[in-house]
């Protein structure tokens, strides 16, 4: 006898709204102390950090000629995590991907969260932080002004354009959310979606001035992320140092952005959608996808490394080959292992259909593609400093607690803030789901149960 | 007394609500109001207007953020004369990534004044016809015209399948 077959559900508009203003009703006590756990590693980091600048650089691990470590390695490992909620939010917008509109708002959230994580490690990885500004296009009282050679001034203005359009593209997308939003609230929260919704209420004129911007600002989006870890990746590649000194450092790095900013999708997404019960809106089907993304950059990421080495061979250069072959057989190597382990081999696990759907199995793949993404970055900057030029300079880095915690505090930070937004704005576009309501629909009639 | 009046019909979705706006160009009422909930391309196609000047108003954008970056670079690398690395005064590919940073910020800034002026935006009064369930489920049209015609117009929109249709003074 044929089993019962349970029947396909078939959401609605009011099912979309009532399922994601769900989310916005006040958190419980579980909720607050996570929040509480999260702004308290923010407060010791910040105390470290102060004590920094009172004491100076030598409270890190900082010591020449390791004097980019940790504190770089984390300014590169959270632009690059932004990079994935611009790839969803505006690249596959104008690709027109279905499966996008449930996850692009956690996506594009991620990115400001992410870039304002980021934007906190130059500062902090100065020993005299009040003279950021020299970063700015501000002359000194010689009236000299920054050199527009260096990359870390295009670093400045990349990143700071990023954050501004990343801001922007997000507050833009939130409006008529909030505007349904605050249809629906009383009291404090009513005034503050009022005020966020700018007075929207969706009228034809409205519609069509913002279509208009939000495609303009997707078609400038798209080539600004491949800008920013360009530029990144240039304030390395531009120095003569072995191991940075690299022509292919630009793809490289913008597809490890892609690949490390998809899996830390996946890490937030497989949580939040069972928390907040969103099981209706986020689907296997977006995960499959998601998955699918995270296998294609992996092997975008393992064929530039073995580019990078091959590059290393082929040149003759014997400091380049000395670099690389200290990178993976010297004190570090062990560092270089873990990274191949986690970034080239374990995400093969992934031409699995049955393991891309398989949410936990999914998390725990995205978890180390996180750890073997931020070892990357630190085998790349740290590493090449430390067997540089000279064999009698050379000195391998430990991180000091100072770093350590800040670094703590980092992901305190960022995931404090993601975790205020995901309560108390629409995590989950709901304009945009209605509008694919078609495909979602679709993806919730699609058979898993054969692969899961 | 006759005068202009509003009806306001609201629609389950969006092909229906687009089915009536083509049908009410035929009859040329005074002017006609879409709320919806979604952007939609059928509405807009329905309605018929011009495509949005934010598009001039990014084009300026980008153009004056190129501008402002060649004047940053090429100006300020006048001003003191320092030559560096053996390189000319101006020497300029490296500011093409100054250009394009700028490009892309006064660009997206202009996209959202562009917005924002055009869509007159914050609004602080509620247009007449505005239902909170056109934010959330339902698609909304206003129609003014003049009292007599109202009936004629009323019919259309019950016709085009609207599920509530009402009427407010102008």
């Amino acid at each position: 006898m044929a089993a019962a077959v349970q029947e396909p559900v078939a959401p609605t508009f009011g099912d979309i709204d009532r399922s994601v203003l769900r989310v916005m009703e006040m958190p419980g006590l579980v909720y607050w102390i996570w929040v509480g756990f999260c702004f308290a590693l923010v407060g010791i980091g910040a105390a470290l950090w102060t004590r920094q600048i009172y004491e100076g650089l030598g409270v890190t691990g900082l010591r020449q000629p390791v004097m980019w470590a940790v504190y770089i390695t984390n300014f590169v490992f959270w632009v690059g995590i932004a990079h994935s909620g611009t790839l969803i939010s505006a690249i596959l917008f104008l690709f027109r991907t279905r499966w996008r509109t449930a996850v692009y708002r956690a996506a594009e959230t991620m990115t400001l969260f992410a870039v304002a994580t980021a934007g906190l490690f130059p500062m902090i990885h100065l020993g005299r932080v009040w003279n950021l500004y020299w970063l700015l296009p501000y002359p000194n009282q010689r009236y000299l002004q920054p050199n527009f050679r260096s990359p870390l001034v295009w670093d400045a203005f990349a990143v700071s354009t990023y954050l501004t359009i990343s801001a922007l593209f997000l507050f833009m997308g939130l409006i008529p959310d909030v505007a349904n939003a605050r249809e629906h609230a009383t009291g404090w929260r009513r005034t503050f979606y009022a005020t966020l919704a700018l007075g929207w209420r969706g009228t034809d004129e409205q519609w069509r001035h913002f279509s208009m911007a939000y495609l303009l600002l997707a078609g400038l989006a798209t080539p600004l992320v491949l800008s920013v870890h360009s530029v990144v990746s240039w304030d390395f590649a531009m120095a003569q140092l072995p191991g940075w000194h690299s022509t292919i450092f630009a793809p490289y790095f913008v597809a490890g952005a892609i690949f490390s900013g998809v899996a830390m999708v996946i890490t937030l997404l497989v949580p939040m959608r069972r928390w907040l019960h969103i099981e209706d809106l986020l689907t296997p089907w977006h995960f499959d996808n998601l998955a699918k993304v995270v296998l294609l950059t992996s092997l975008v990421v393992t064929y530039s490394y073995s580019v990078e080495t091959f590059m290393a061979w082929y040149s003759g250069d014997k400091i380049e080959q000395m670099t690389f072959y200290m990178r993976y057989f010297g004190p570090w190597g062990w560092l270089f292992w873990v990274m191949v382990l986690c970034n080239c081999l374990i995400p093969l696990l992934l031409f699995s259909p049955r393991i891309r759907v398989n949410l936990t199995a999914l998390w725990i793949i995205s978890l180390f593609v996180n750890v073997g993404m931020w070892t990357e970055r630190f085998v790349i900057i740290a590493g090449s400093l430390a067997t540089n030029f000279n064999p009698s300079q050379w000195a391998f880095f430990r991180p000091s607690i100072t770093e350590i915690m800040i670094t703590a505090g980092s992901f305190g930070w960022f995931l404090g803030l993601f975790s205020l937004f995901a309560r108390f704005l629409p995590i989950v576009s709901m304009t945009e789901l209605k509008e694919g309501i078609v495909w979602l629909r679709k993806s919730l009639r699609k058979d898993y149960s054969r692969v899961a | 007394m006759s005068g202009p009046v509003e009806i306001v019909a609201s629609f389950a979705d969006e092909s229906g609500c687009a089915g009536s706006i083509e049908k009410l160009r035929t009859a040329k009422p005074i002017a006609v109001r879409v709320f919806s909930p979604i952007p939609s391309h059928h509405i807009e196609h329905a309605i018929g207007k011009r495509k949005s000047p934010v598009r001039a108003f990014v084009l300026t954008g980008g153009i004056l953020g190129v501008i402002s970056a060649l004047a940053l670079t090429i100006g300020t690398s006048w001003e003191w004369n320092l030559v560096v690395g053996g390189k000319p005064i101006v020497s300029w590919p490296p500011f093409i990534v100054i250009m394009f940073e700028l490009m892309v910020l006064f660009g997206g800034i202009s996209a959202v004044l562009g917005f924002l002026l055009n869509a007159r935006v914050p609004a602080f009064e509620i247009d007449a016809g505005y239902s909170s369930r056109f934010s959330g489920d339902r698609f909304g049209v206003v129609v003014r015209c003049e009292e007599g015609d109202s009936t004629r117009f009323e019919s259309i929109l019950r016709d085009a399948g609207a599920e509530e249709v009402g009427r407010e003074a102008a």
